[in-house]
């Protein structure tokens, strides 16, 4: 018999206590987890629309477009995109390239006038790089001049359906107003609400000649082969493109939502933290009390001649065989709310529908499972319970045997 | 042997000290079959817990086979106690998660004891003290005489030189008492263990051999006997 034994066995002395005890640390780090979970999922929902959606891998503008990209000014742009994929279709790495053209305008459908993104886009190429195509729910993808296609949003604010027609209006290079009439080709829902709300997306070749660009784009979009790799691919780039053009990656054009994406992680996990204090405040609890009512007993093993290693082994066995037993429920938990998390997902349309939200994801946010971060939430665990039980132990520690057999 | 020389010791109660010995001077030899008897509060206690390396005087000094354990440290206080000293409690003192077994294995593990001589010597002692069959048995299922006789079997399972029992039998009614005394004085003959215990009942007194009386943290008497009792 060790000294484990005996310390499993008086944990199990009041087993309505240990399990009150472990329920609290459980619901404290599964809360860890679900928040991760959830974290984990909105980010990499929110990068998957950025990527699929709004910039791609990396994108390549004229130098010092994109100081300005807020207003989208259209007299630094790239006045030869062939030129610039000459130039780099060379460097290793690179999976496609398709060009864009962004632009500040209004729609109106006769009645309302509204403020959009313009669009134009290489019908053929823009579909290697970005998965529009694949989010058109009504009507088609763009076919030819002359058809748009607006966001599902968009499209219930201005009363449009697929074949109705709306008026673009915009300033073009020369700063001359212009204007076409288009016809909705498509209504597109992306779960990305820039796209879902403010954009009308035409065939480049239409926008170019809205805006009297000639053969002139915005920025080229470039898909990588190894996303994970961009940072050097963006290197070659710049070094075969030299100082009139400017590479950025996805990463560094959206540092702002990481940031956010920061700052709430920080924040949920000082609530997580919050409820694992608590739960740590309970193991104190617990094994105070354990040690209160157990002086006689420890002054008897002194008088046995246990030394007070021994003692505080014994208590330390306890408070980590409670934090193992409430850390892996709370794992359990954790993972099983994951789960659904990652299979169902949370629905926070009703939150966030009158909201203007710059985070590019859906309503719908699916959880991310991060496997090691469910280990380190368990050694964490355990950890805890194991320090939170040196305090109590302390006073076990310093009774004089003599007294502790007269206590009573 | 013990000797105690001169043994002072007093209690600090808030401003007040309260002397519980005051010039304690005895020797038990080995083998003895001693009780220091008396009211409560007059210091038999203290006597014990002092013999027991438990506590420390304040003044004088105790001797074991010669040595002043005053001069002991914690560590080894605790390593006499572990080796040479076995005690036995008026509330028996059983470790309420552990079995009889259990309980009576604690000092052997204590001493590092390999698992196959501490069942021999384990289920030898239970049965000597008439538990046999209540190896397994927790302190909750058991009575209080059974319990005492577990507490016995726990301070004698590793041949200590003494035994100290603080009222050993003032939680027993009258013929478990004469049980546990008997069995006490069997094993005192039996294994030559010296046994000193503290009470204030007479029939204790009538089984002891000897009998020191305190009174006020003083002695005041000492009777021996001359032939067993019973």
């Amino acid at each position: 018999m060790k000294l484990v034994n005996i310390a499993w066995r008086n944990v199990f002395r009041h087993t309505r206590r240990t399990i009150i005890t472990a329920a609290a640390i459980s619901v404290g780090l599964s809360s860890m987890i679900f928040m991760n979970t959830m974290m984990n999922g909105a980010d990499k929902m929110a990068s998957r629309n950025i990527i699929d959606f709004e910039t791609s891998h990396i994108e390549i503008f004229a130098a010092g477009y994109y100081r300005e990209e807020g207003v989208f000014p259209l007299d630094t742009i790239l006045e030869n995109p062939a030129l610039v994929a000459d130039k780099i279709k060379e460097v290793p790495g690179i999976k496609g390239i398709t060009p864009r053209v962004k632009f500040q305008a209004s729609i109106s459908n006769g009645i309302d006038e509204l403020p959009v993104l313009g669009m134009g886009v290489d019908i053929e190429n823009e579909n290697r790089i970005f998965r529009i195509d694949e989010s058109v729910v009504a009507g088609n993808y763009l076919k030819r001049e002359g058809d748009v296609l607006i966001g599902e949003n968009l499209a219930s604010d201005m009363e449009l359906e697929v074949g109705s027609y709306l008026t673009i209006i915009t300033k073009d290079k020369n700063g001359t107003y212009n204007a076409y009439d288009l016809t909705v080709s498509g209504i597109i829902s992306t779960g990305h609400p820039l796209f879902d709300r403010n954009m009308a997306i035409m065939p480049i070749t239409q926008a170019q000649d809205l805006l009297a660009l000639g053969t002139g784009v915005t920025e080229l979009c470039i898909r990588a082969n190894n996303e994970n790799k961009l940072e050097p691919l963006k290197e070659r780039m710049s070094q075969a493109l030299g100082s009139d053009y400017e590479v950025l990656t996805w990463k560094e054009m959206n540092a702002a939502i990481f940031e956010i994406s920061g700052f709430k992680r920080a924040g949920q996990f000082m609530i997580a933290l919050v409820v694992v204090i608590i739960a740590a405040v309970g193991i104190v609890n617990t094994m105070l009390m354990a040690v209160m009512e157990r002086i006689p007993e420890i002054g008897t093993l002194k008088a046995m001649g246990f030394s007070n290693t021994g003692i505080v082994k014994m208590f330390i066995y306890e408070g980590g065989i409670i934090g193992i037993f409430g850390s892996l429920l709370g794992c359990l938990l954790g993972f099983l709310i994951s789960l659904y998390l990652v299979h169902v997902g949370l629905d926070f349309s009703r939150v966030f529908e009158n909201m203007d939200i710059v985070y590019p994801m859906e309503f719908i946010i699916k959880g991310e499972i991060d496997y090691v971060n469910l280990l380190y939430v368990f050694l964490f665990g355990v950890f805890v319970s194991i320090l939170v039980t040196l305090w109590p132990v302390r006073r076990a520690t310093k009774l004089e045997a003599v007294d502790a057999l007269r206590h009573v | 042997m013990v000797e105690a020389i001169d043994l002072y010791k007093d209690y600090k109660i808030g401003k007040v000290l309260f002397p519980a010995l005051r010039g304690i001077n005895m020797k038990i030899n080995n083998g003895e079959f001693t009780a220091i008897a008396g009211p409560s509060g007059s210091g038999k206690t203290t006597l014990l817990n002092i013999i027991g390396c438990l506590d420390v005087p304040s003044k004088g000094k105790v001797l074991i086979d010669g040595t002043d354990v005053n001069e002991l440290g914690s560590k080894e206080k605790a390593s006499l106690r572990k080796n040479q000293i076995g005690f036995v409690f008026q509330t028996f003192n059983l470790i309420p998660v552990l079995t009889a077994y259990e309980n009576v294995e604690i000092p052997l593990i204590l001493l590092d004891v390999v698992q196959a001589k501490r069942r021999e010597k384990i289920v030898a002692l239970l049965e000597e003290v008439g538990l046999g069959e209540y190896v397994d048995r927790r302190p909750n299922e058991m009575s209080g005489g059974q319990q005492q006789r577990v507490a016995i079997a726990r301070a004698l399972v590793k041949d200590p030189s003494m035994v100290l029992a603080d009222e050993p039998t003032a939680n027993l009614d009258s013929t478990t008492a004469k049980e546990i005394l008997a069995l006490m004085q069997e094993l005192n003959g039996k294994h030559g263990t010296t046994f000193i215990f503290s009470t204030h009942d007479q029939l204790v007194m009538d089984y002891s051999r000897r009998t020191v009386s305190l009174r006020d943290g003083r002695i005041v008497d000492d009777k021996t006997k001359s032939r067993d009792p019973g």
